[in-house]
């Protein structure tokens, strides 16, 4: 067990944020170009600078497990940022730094759930040995082709000295310091910080000066190598070193060829970077043409790539705790209502106030539009979330061993945070599933099929009448009723005959509590405990759960939820007295009826006939128990309203008007009452104060 | 309060000991309130504010008790009936009627009382335990009583008021 240091707990909760901000930024930009197969250099950079980051965040908070994880990380990524022709294809790079972002996220969570301070400090010396085994083996394909390019470029330059010398405007030096001056390391890494600035490239052995006191041992003995590209001129740098403290002498080994340094210090860094490639290119294993097709194809993904970038919006502008939002959005409510207090005000009754008007309409234009403001504050692009699952499609695909295609569409959809921040855990649920038991295990299968043999995962987040639908589906072998069927008999789910279960009834239970359909459990899902938890968290941000299925051809989840703070259009009714918010969206006309229309069944249920079609008469007052004069239809109003194909008549007492009104969820204390499955959505408050209930048309027909 | 406070200002009445129990130390503030000619008390941390009688909005569906919502500067809070949820009559609200804004932890809940009392110090002398019969529905929401006097008042436990239906 290992404490938090004392005196850090306040930075806490800005580190988690920070470091877990950038490990999410690292986890994009690795997808990215995973998905692109090429790094360019802006991203390696990025990803550098997020391990230095992280490496000296973790350090000042006395983590330093975590710390030495970044900086081997760092090391490793300072390879690929010095040579980026080594990471063509060397995908255990990647599984390497994902394996680093997860172990880091594991460690955070610990820390993060230990409230007294005290946390189990994961041991990552195992992942430490691979980074360095990995650095070394980059090392290895660094220099190799580096020191062809140079014996190609300068042949009379002595091979022993080919890697740093490798590029034509780099010089290199050797530096010694005074004799017993002590603490050689240090004044080598000052001395690296006096030119750096001086510099486009740099390099230096040992590398490892600032950490390592050991180095200095071999400083003394060998001297301290420096490789650099002077940006301006080299005879300033050689000054530099010269003047810097302690130094007491030293030697060019390889200096930059005059003739080329001009045009080189003008060239942008790309050509230049192809430059030593081509060269390198007969020595490499692939031929010239193979090269210049690679090189094609990483200028396409390049374009991809920053038209993915263009259109994935940034999220880390600014960090704003929620609470203060909600306490905006209440104040803003507040005036609101003041402000109708204010202006229609008793007071004023009878009185001609010209100027009081307009000061009055202005104001109520300006508070409309703090209040649409305040609103959008709130809402957030489901891209975030979506990201993730990216990540766990690429796990698992490597895994599984299954081609899938992962398409997302619709990720710039709007939910407001608290919905987005809960439908992370079902969303992954939902992808995981269909990864594992959707996409069939055998590609033989899918060819049997008449399917492509590449699977396909889709994601969409859609935007449909004042709700957000996000469709999980994959065309994989669909979900068999029959094995449900005998499934749910053999845990003893069924509650009537087998025969009269519907197929969507069939689906439906794989959703109940303890069913799962895998034989057995693998490291993804099939503990029987996924679906159910997915279904209560989805409903618990008051939103539902479907299944549409077909067997062979593949499944979908269908989960919609409510824009909590959405504004949405309503028509306003009465019924006995009680002010009720039907949506606009799902009303088709309303109008009043004649006794004469009305017809009654059997059961004396009342329906109306209206162009041809019979729809049933639904009394809001019947429905929720409420007290009114209104009874006779002739007397009301009616609303035909339709969802999901289905239409009823609602009866009401009496239409108020059109109003845009904002959707509150029902308090918490009500949460356990049934409210929600009996019509009503939530609720809203109005502009007098009152509160309106908000009528949830499908609940309603159901 | 929690219960272990409450045992222990009652073990030490009953101890004997004439030092401990003479012991008389403020553990905390009530307020107090009427329903009908009783007296009873909620403890002030778990008050938010209290309000006029205002016109509720009623919601389907719901136990007779929950009155329905009221709005309560932009947020939404349900109403409880104190009297219908412990069973006594209803009488019709007068001008004394008062809504008790109650929160604990995330759950805000306003409650109808006849009229509001007082606000005092709970003295751990005067604390006594309820007693064992806890079959009265009413007795199942008392935490512990407080004498003053002939007065007995009752503090109500807010978690089994504001908890699940019992």
């Amino acid at each position: 067990m290992a404490r938090i240091e004392p005196g850090m707990e306040a930075m806490l909760d800005m580190y988690f944020y920070e470091t877990n901000t950038l490990l999410e930024q690292l986890d994009e930009i690795l997808l990215r170009t995973e998905q692109a197969n090429c790094f360019d250099s802006e991203d390696i950079k990025e990803i550098f600078r997020i391990m230095h980051t992280i490496k000296g965040s973790s350090a000042m908070m006395g983590f330093d497990n975590l710390s030495v994880l970044a900086h081997k990380a760092e090391d490793m990524f300072f390879v690929i940022r010095e040579n980026p022709d080594v990471i063509t294809d060397v995908s255990f790079v990647y599984d390497l730094v994902f394996q680093v972002s997860d172990s880091y996220k594991a460690q955070i969570e610990a820390i993060q759930n230990n409230e007294d301070g005290e946390y189990e400090s994961t041991d990552f010396s195992e992942l430490i040995d691979k980074l360095l085994k990995a650095r070394d083996v980059l090392m290895g394909v660094a220099e190799a082709p580096a020191a062809d390019s140079g014996a190609a470029a300068h042949a009379a330059e002595s091979a022993a000295e080919a890697a740093p010398s490798a590029d034509p405007n780099k010089t290199t030096v050797k530096v010694f310091f005074e004799d017993g001056c002590q603490m050689e390391n240090l004044r080598a890494f000052l001395l690296i910080n006096t030119i750096r600035d001086e510099c486009s490239f740099l390099e230096f052995t040992p590398a490892d000066v600032e950490t390592n006191p050991d180095s200095s041992k071999l400083i003394v003995e060998n001297g301290f190598v420096i490789t650099f590209t002077p940006i301006d001129n080299v005879d300033f740098v050689l000054k530099q070193i010269e003047s810097a403290l302690n130094v007491q002498s030293y030697e060019i080994v390889s200096a930059a060829a005059p003739a080329e340094e001009a045009p080189a210090a003008e060239l942008p860094p790309e050509p230049k970077a192809e430059a030593p490639a081509a060269i390198a290119a007969p020595a490499a294993v692939e031929s010239p043409a193979a090269k210049e097709q690679s090189a094609v194809e990483k200028a396409q993904a390049a374009v991809e790539k920053a038209q993915a970038a263009s259109g994935m919006q940034k999220q880390n502008l600014i960090s704003v705790n929620l609470a203060k939002l909600d306490a905006l959005h209440d104040i803003v409510g507040e005036i609101i209502t003041t402000e109708s207090m204010v202006i229609s005000n008793p007071d004023l009754e009878g009185l001609e106030l010209e100027s009081f008007n307009k000061a009055a309409r202005q104001l109520r234009k300006l508070t409309s539009e703090l209040q649409d403001t305040v609103m959008s504050i709130r809402m957030v692009p489901l891209a975030g979330v979506f990201q993730k699952m990216n990540r766990i499609v690429r796990d698992m695909r490597k895994k599984l061993g299954k081609e899938v295609d992962f398409l997302i569409e619709g990720e710039d959809t709007e939910v407001d945070k608290s919905i987005v921040d809960s439908l992370q855990d079902p969303l992954m649920h939902l992808v995981r599933n269909c990864m594992d038991h959707g996409i069939e295990e055998n590609v033989q299968d899918r060819i049997k099929a008449g399917k492509p043999e590449k699977g396909t995962l889709k994601l969409i987040a859609q935007n449909a009448s004042g709700e957000v639908i996000i469709t999980v589906s994959d065309d994989g072998k669909g979900i068999d009723p029959e094995k449900v069927l005998s499934k749910a008999k053999r845990q003893g789910l069924l509650t009537k005959p087998e025969s009269e279960y519907t197929e969507k009834e069939i689906q439906n239970m794989i959703l109940l509590p303890g069913f799962s359909t895998n034989e057995q459990a693998t490291e993804f899902s099939g503990r029987g405990v996924g679906m159910d938890v997915v279904k209560a968290n989805v409903e618990k941000c008051g939103g539902s759960i479907t299944i549409d299925s077909k067997k062979g051809h593949g499944t979908s989840f269908i989960i919609k939820i409510p824009l909590t703070l959405a504004i949405i259009d309503g028509m306003e009714v009465t019924c006995g007295g009680m002010v009720f918010t039907v949506p606009i969206s799902t009303i088709r006309e309303s109008f009043k009826v004649e006794a004469s229309q009305i017809v009654r069944d059997t059961n004396n249920n009342e329906m109306i006939m209206i162009r041809g079609v019979c729809y049933p008469i639904l009394r809001m007052h019947d429905k929720f128990g409420i007290e009114t004069k209104v009874t006779d239809l002739e007397d009301g109003i009616l609303l035909l309203v339709e969802t999901d194909n289905k239409s009823v008549c609602i009866f009401a007492d009496k239409l108020i008007g059109e109003q845009q009104v904002v959707v509150k969820p029902f308090p918490k204390y009500l949460s356990r009452y049934n409210i929600k499955s009996a019509g009503l959505s939530g609720c809203t408050i109005m502009g007098d104060g009152s509160i309106s209930l908000i009528v949830d048309t499908n609940t309603l027909i159901g | 309060m929690t219960y272990d406070v409450i045992k222990e200002a009652v073990a030490k009445q009953q101890s004997g000991d004439k030092k401990l129990s003479n012991e008389n130390h403020i553990l905390g503030k009530v307020m107090t309130f009427y329903i009908g000619e009783q007296i009873y008390g909620i403890e002030i941390q778990n008050v938010v504010e209290i309000i006029e009688m205002t016109h509720i909005t009623k919601v389907p569906h719901v136990p007779p008790y929950i009155k329905g919502m009221i709005n309560v500067r932009s947020k939404v809070v349900p109403i409880i009936d104190i009297r219908t949820r412990f069973d006594k009559e209803e009488i019709p609200y007068t001008s004394r009627t008062c809504i008790i804004i109650l929160s604990l932890d995330d759950v805000t809940v306003g409650i109808i009382v006849d009229r509001v009392a007082d606000v005092e110090d709970i003295h751990s002398g005067d604390i006594s335990a309820t007693p064992e019969n806890n079959s009265v529905n009413v007795n199942a929401f008392i935490q512990y009583m407080i004498r003053s006097g002939d007065i007995v008042k009752l503090i109500l436990d807010v978690e089994k008021l504001l908890g699940d239906e019992i």
